[in-house]
């Protein structure tokens, strides 16, 4: 079955009407987020979001293939989304629904477009051989708010993945497996963030983090990447009742305080894992790279 | 209730689990399955509850998806109209449940409820099979509505199936609630609201000001995820109060 289910008529009414009172089904501030869970795997470069009942979970791998022949200095870099019936039983397995194309279009726009990732560091020879850093999202569990969930946990895995650390003498090139050289973090140049807002009542009313339900009812939504220097790197509308520029504007504010939020988040987990994972204080030792 | 025995799927019953009574035939009711001659499997994980009166056995089990049984009171969404029946979803991305347009109080072929897509009703299961529809009514044998029909305003809150089934166990004869939930009758108390709860994991709620009736639908939906106990919901309930 290709569609959600609709909500009552009783719910979509007393949604609005309690939103115009300022108050949300689950007591919240219109601005605040559900609880965030921010958890990494074992491996390298496996991260776990969960906001409220939303869990999202990406995955980095890294394999090293040729270079397309326009790009010959820039490595690969590929996003893959994925909804499948666990979400949610409205997703289905091999079709693409529109909130499949929206989450990976957002995704592409806010991280590969806006450079987050410094893709020319993942040259190994030039023209012949780079990493190719795969990305893979899965949707755990849909309880709205895919977008930010997503984009959060593909931060926070990009951040957290280590590459094979790698040797060139002359012609012949080394890739050290985990074992003989410590790997290597990934150069990132920024931390993009994706905030939605959702807007009701003719824009008058202005929510984060929207539940399934609220998502359901709204009549647009606006989503904004940014990072925590406020520079803005998307901004999308996709239909939905029309906002002004004024509100777009304070809508950047807003989302600039939650973009913080969301960065000093994700240091510090990556920080107390890799406080976690230190044993000894090895790592340092271990490592063959050279500060730049 | 001396011990609790927990079964998983595929375990038999132990045999000194069976009723006591020796009359009349076994019942199974659901989680149960019979294989000839004299094994009785479990579906699906959860603890065992006996009858030994009525000579029933059956497994109580929180998770999954609400299947239909005569005689459950529901709230269902109308999802279409037909000719001469409502197709309603207990659950969604299931079959639809058929609700007669002339099984309400006082329905005639002129006045029949005006039932638009999205709206919800509050009903009796009157056939559930496994190859046939579902059936609702909104109406006593006798032609009374008794509380059921289209609930208007208010709103829906969802709670696991289990957490419904205890709502609705009404109370023992000292007055205390069987299904060891409190809230709506130490809400009560204090605030006026109407409550509906279907079968099917919902809960309708409508009071005269909005702000109530999330705090009493948050209440229920956050004691059945978390589990509380008796003491937890009356304490939450009072916390509730000072609150508002």
């Amino acid at each position: 079955m290709p569609r959600e289910a609709d909500p009552s008529t009783n719910e979509q009414a007393f949604l609005l009407s309690a939103l115009r009172e300022n108050i949300r089904l689950d007591g919240r501030a219109l601005d605040a987020y559900r609880p965030i869970s921010l958890s990494f795997g074992e491996d390298y470069g496996t991260a776990d979001v969960r906001i409220g009942k939303t869990r999202v979970r990406a995955t980095i791998s890294a394999d090293v293939v040729t270079p397309f022949v326009d790009r010959k200095f820039d490595g690969v870099f590929t996003i893959s989304t994925e909804l499948s019936p666990m979400a949610s039983p409205a997703f289905e397995v091999g079709r693409q629904d529109q909130t499949e194309i929206l989450l990976s279009r957002i995704l592409e726009k806010t991280v590969r477009r806006s450079g987050a990732l410094d893709t020319e560091s993942l040259c190994i020879v030039a023209g012949q051989k780079c990493f190719h850093i795969r990305a893979d999202i899965h949707v755990m569990d849909h309880d709205g708010n895919l977008v930010d969930a997503s984009c959060l946990a593909l931060i926070a895995a990009l951040l957290h993945f280590r590459r094979p650390d790698v040797e060139i003498k002359g012609e012949e090139v080394t890739v050290f497996s985990v074992r003989e050289r410590e790997p290597v973090k990934l150069a990132m140049q920024h931390q993009p963030f994706c905030v939605t807002t959702s807007c009701y009542e003719e824009g008058t009313i202005l929510l984060h983090d929207a539940t399934l339900l609220e998502e359901q009812c709204r009549e647009g939504d606006v989503l904004i990447s940014m990072n925590k220097f406020g520079e803005i790197c998307q901004i999308a509308k996709y239909g939905g009742a029309p906002m002004d520029g004024l509100s777009i504007l304070t809508c950047t504010n807003t989302v600039l305080e939650r973009v913080k939020i969301f960065d000093q988040l994700v240091k510090d987990r990556i920080a107390e894992d890799e406080k976690r994972r230190d044993v000894g204080g090895l790592i340092a030792e271990l490592s063959a790279e050279n500060d730049r | 209730m001396a011990t609790m025995t927990t079964l998983l799927p595929g375990e038999d019953v132990p045999s000194s689990q069976f009723p006591k009574s020796k009359k009349g035939t076994l019942t199974l009711g659901p989680g149960l399955r019979h294989v000839p001659p004299s094994t009785i499997l479990a579906t699906t994980a959860g603890s065992l509850q006996v009858d030994h009166k009525k000579s029933a056995l059956w497994l109580e089990f929180e998770n999954g998806r609400y299947q239909p049984a005569v005689g459950d009171l529901v709230i269902a969404q109308v999802h279409h109209t037909g000719s001469d029946h409502f197709f309603c979803s207990l659950t969604p991305h299931t079959p639809h449940a058929l609700l007669g347009q002339l099984a309400f109080e006082g329905a005639s072929k002129k006045t029949r409820p005006n039932l638009k897509s999205g709206d919800i009703v509050y009903g009796r299961i009157t056939k559930a099979s496994k190859w046939e529809d579902t059936e609702l009514e909104c109406i006593n044998p006798s032609g009374k509505a008794d509380g059921m029909g289209q609930l208007k305003e208010g709103m829906l809150f969802h709670v696991s199936h289990a957490f419904a089934r205890r709502l609705m166990m009404g109370t023992d004869k000292s007055g205390h609630s069987k299904g060891a939930v409190v809230i709506l009758e130490e809400m009560g108390e204090k605030i006026r609201f109407e409550v509906a709860v279907g079968r099917n994991g919902k809960v309708w709620i409508n009071s005269s000001s909005v702000k109530e009736t999330v705090m009493i639908g948050r209440l229920l939906t956050t004691a059945d995820e978390e589990h509380w106990d008796v003491e937890q919901q009356k304490k939450a309930v009072k916390k509730a109060l000072q609150d508002a």
